[in-house]
């Protein structure tokens, strides 16, 4: 019986929307800018994933084709990694496009990513985006308000709603069918969003992170519904409950994000990169030169190899002892550069926390943390390619340097720079360039992802419970 | 006519509503948590300058002297090169969260090192800045809206329309005073605390007065705008909320769909150069001139350099077969194998702004943020500068080092009094 009411007032309201040119234009408007947004995207990701995974194979090839040289050149010689796009970057792109998405590897050194699309865009892309989740989190909601405002005031105005409830419909019942209407409207944005969704499950991504991206873009837009639907009740004219909408959205899609972010870089400053690299050097400074097999830092290292081998000289060695000073300065380098960008790292994602905790006061946070967590766009992911990169950087190097101390005479090596013959001779063979692991990167597994977000589904959860509350109480005090 | 008489009656009006007051509260905490966040941030970018100038002094100098080869110390001495906030960089942070504002740079090829990029937190610039002219360009607007779309339906909710109008001795007069009298105020409280904090940040009064005017055109447009709507007959029997709906349909066409829809299609038509193509051709023509006859590396770099012809030849008896001549005259070849490509990237990235130049006349929001960080030098324009000027110092440090390498002097610490320092190019403000 309660349905059957709620239906029949749903379908007033639909009827109602339909005539009005205004909530028909702003439904007509957000269905086509979310599939606009959605194609355009889709497009921009699929090419975005074939030129990066074509630049990938061909650095590797460029690697595994160089001709017989020192490995040490190789090890300056470098490689790159590029990022490949997630599957659900088509909805959520995240923090991809202000990241570079390509890093050039190269010994003794921990380059930054190159080449954010954002430096690209003039500045038009400053406040919003051509991304379905720009269009879902921020627009929709005005959009939602636009049509929903006046749902229940309208009817108190006109004196209908007298007429309704003294004609036996509960004020649950008239809520209801007001909030139906609503939720099947705004859903009209929301399923081009799980059509993709549906889309990207089969691809390639794991079908539970998808429900749950699916699912907190759902309970997003049923919170704005019930929101909107709430204060249309709970004021008594059109006018008031629009204004007060209007700037309850100001404040939560497009105010308080920013203030986080501005709250967050100001409240715990970050050490730049460069700030960091001096600090790195100090320290590095007292570990010495790995070019330079006489720097003093080496002395242990050298009495401990010439006693291993119970031998008088590095000359006698069976390793190239400049091979053995250039690994082992390496791993060391890379322990303090990691230090170091561990540390940074931790700084960003400090920063990020504390813009995130304004999922509090606005779930429009709340729901971005969970999907740019969960499409496996967000810091966190970044910070994984990051990892990866460099993990990958010195397996690589240190493989080489392993060549170096395996396959190339001292000897030869030390007369390298005698003349053009001597240097010639001071190679090893490229099949040794084969060492270079390929690289395929991709998010964190599907349970990390969802534990790093369990938290914003907690905010969410509680502006849930926030917002039944509301509504419970714009029943109660609906009065004609 | 308008008269004092009418303006002081309306003022006392306009104040007597708490929803008009509440809002210009709301506005000039907006306004000054804004200038505080840009302003904090400012100063802290300054103070990292100061101390990473602090740093790369001492560490070039202990490098100086601690090698005892122009090649080596070539190779081991970076230079910092920064881009400092200007004075009005609070107001409008523009692009420098984007585009780098500080690179150290050294003697090898240029092409490896000028996109790096040392920018903030990914994740904050995602979120966006909320700065003034985040404030003034998107919110303002909305403001406008809300103070202004039921000016005349209050009056006839309230059954005061008719009488209001019947009783002024000029019906039009008393609703330009009734908007002046919001307006002025709106603006008092947006641009008071600016005016403040910009010439306590030691902006120039000619550079505050532009971005007051700059504001004031952006407050005047978007009042025209919601007036005429109000005023449109076509729109005459539509009640308040829906008018207001439309003027937000007008918001979100120009502040939204104009720039996203502008920036997708002037990404497909200005072709842009792989950013990664640039580097990568850059890194195989340095390291495929170590496997290439020494005189194909001279040959490329003679075209360009011929006042060095007669000098590449070298002393094996210092020098062996390695030599930092040609080691340096390689990295200058890989700049120049991929300057095409990297001018062409340059040239693309301002092509495109010039472009959103054009679009931003369809869409008053964007306008006044492009004129804001113009106004404050953190515009694309600016950071390609900053990226020029970078490029025009390491062509000097090599002047410098080509003339030690080339004529080949004693080795003196000196002669490094003559290094050339990098000088940020000043504010045209």
């Amino acid at each position: 019986m309660i349905l059957k009411v709620a239906k029949t007032i749903c379908a007033d309201q639909w009827r109602y929307w339909l005539r009005t040119k205004v909530a028909a234009t702003v439904l007509l408007l957000g269905a086509i800018l979310t599939l606009a947004a959605l194609v355009v995207n889709a497009f921009h990701i699929e090419e975005a994933a074939h030129a990066r995974e074509h630049l990938q194979t061909e650095a590797e090839a460029r690697f595994k084709a160089q001709p017989d040289k020192h490995p040490h050149r190789m090890v300056h010689y470098g490689h790159y990694v590029f990022r490949a796009p997630t599957p659900l970057s088509v909805i959520e792109p995240g923090v991809d496009t202000y990241t570079g998405n390509a890093i050039f590897l190269e010994g003794h050194r921990q380059n930054s990513a190159m080449f954010a699309q954002q430096r690209q865009s003039a500045g038009l892309t400053r406040f919003s985006s051509l991304t379905p989740s720009f269009l879902a989190l921020v627009l929709a909601p005005l959009f939602i308000i636009l049509i929903g405002y006046g749902s229940v005031s309208r009817e108190r105005e006109a004196g209908t709603l007298t007429l309704l409830l003294s004609q036996g419909t509960t004020r649950w019942q008239l809520i209801f069918g007001k909030l139906l209407a609503l939720v099947t409207a705004s859903s009209l944005f929301l399923l081009p969003l799980l059509l993709a969704c549906l889309y990207v499950a089969f691809s390639s991504e794991s079908p539970l992170v998808v429900l749950l991206f699916c699912l907190s873009y759902a309970i997003y837009f049923m919170l704005w519904a019930t929101v909107v639907t709430a204060c249309s009740a709970l004021f008594e004219k059109s006018s008031v409950s629009f204004t007060m909408l209007i700037v309850i959205w100001m404040a939560a899609c497009v105010l308080l994000p920013r203030l986080g972010s501005s709250i967050a870089t100001n409240a715990a400053p970050s050490m730049g990169k460069l700030e960091a690299d001096f600090k790195v050097e100090e320290k590095l400074r007292s570990l010495g030169d790995g070019h330079d097999v006489n720097d003093p830092a080496f002395k242990k290292l050298k009495e401990d190899l010439l006693a291993k081998y119970n031998v008088d000289s590095v000359d006698d060695l069976p390793v190239n002892f400049r091979g053995v000073v250039a690994q082992y300065s390496e791993g060391r380098q890379a322990k303090v550069l990691n230090e170091f960008a561990e540390n940074r790292m931790g700084e960003e994602l400090q920063q990020a926390q504390i813009a995130r905790q304004f999922g509090w006061i606005s779930p429009t946070v709340a729901v971005r943390s969970i999907s740019t967590i969960l499409a496996g766009t967000s810091l966190e992911t970044h910070h994984r390619f990051l990892r990866e990169a460099e993990a990958l950087r010195l397996d690589f190097v240190q493989g080489l340097n392993k060549v170096h101390v395996e396959k190339l005479d001292y000897q030869l090596d030390m007369n390298r720079n005698a003349s053009e013959e001597a240097a010639d001779k001071a190679v090893v063979g490229a099949d040794n360039w084969a060492l270079l692991s390929e690289f395929d990167f991709k998010p964190e597994p599907a349970n990390t992802r969802i534990s790093n977000a369990l938290v914003y589904f907690l905010q969410l959860f509680v502006w849930v419970c926030f917002t039944a509350l509301l509504l419970k109480a714009a029943v109660r005090r609906l009065n004609p | 006519m308008m008269r004092f008489t009418d303006i002081k009656r309306e003022a006392g009006f306009v104040f007597g509503h708490r929803q008009i007051k509440l809002t210009l509260l709301v506005v000039f905490l907006l306004s000054v948590v804004s200038l505080w966040a840009g302003y904090a941030e400012m100063q802290e970018q300054q103070a990292t300058i100061e101390r990473l100038l602090e740093k790369d002094q001492v560490e070039r100098e202990a490098v100086i002297t601690h090698q005892s080869s122009y090649g080596m110390v070539a190779y081991y001495t970076f230079h910092l090169t920064y881009a400092p906030p200007s004075p009005l960089a609070f107001a409008a942070v523009g692009e420098r969260d984007v585009f780098p504002w500080k690179h150290r740079i050294r003697m090898l090829a240029l092409e490896g090192q000028i996109y790096e990029s040392d920018t903030d937190n990914p994740e904050l610039a995602f979120l966006g800045r909320f700065d003034f002219a985040f404030v003034t360009s998107v919110l303002l607007p909305l403001f406008i809206i809300l103070l202004l779309y039921d000016l005349k339906a209050k009056e006839r909710e309230a059954r005061r329309f008719d009488l209001l109008n019947v009783t002024a001795r000029n019906a039009h007069a008393i609703w330009t005073a009734r908007v002046i009298v919001t307006l002025v105020p709106l603006a008092l409280v947006t641009l008071v605390p600016f005016v403040v904090f910009g010439l306590f940040n030691g902006a120039s009064i000619s550079s505050i007065l532009t971005v007051c005017a700059i504001v004031i055109g952006n407050i005047a447009i978007w009042s025209a705008i919601v007036l005429a709507i109000g005023a449109a007959r076509r729109f005459a029997s539509f009640s308040a909320t829906h008018l207001a709906s439309i003027m937000l349909g007008v918001w979100l066409v120009t502040t939204v769909i104009v720039p996203v829809t502008a920036h997708t299609v002037i990404n497909a038509v200005v072709e842009t150069p792989e950013g990664g193509d640039i580097v990568l051709t850059q890194r195989e023509a340095v390291n495929s001139a170590w496997d290439k006859p020494v005189e194909d590396t001279w040959k490329a770099f003679i075209a360009t350099h011929p006042q060095w012809a007669d000098y590449t030849t070298f002393d094996p008896k210092r020098d062996t077969s390695f030599n930092w001549k040609w080691y340096y005259a390689f990295q200058q070849v890989g700049d120049q194998t991929a300057s095409e490509l990297s001018k062409g990237y340059q040239a693309a990235t301002l092509k495109k702004d010039t472009i959103a130049s054009y679009v931003a006349l369809l869409s008053p929001s964007l306008l006044t943020q492009r004129l804001l960080s113009s106004a404050a030098g953190t515009d694309v324009s600016a950071m390609v500068g900053y990226e020029n000027d970078v490029r025009a110092f390491h062509k000097a440090l090599r002047e410098f080092y080509y003339f030690h390498l080339f004529k080949d002097p004693e080795f003196s610490q000196e002669s490094f009094e003559a290094l050339p320092q990098f000088t940020p190019s000043v504010d045209a403000l």
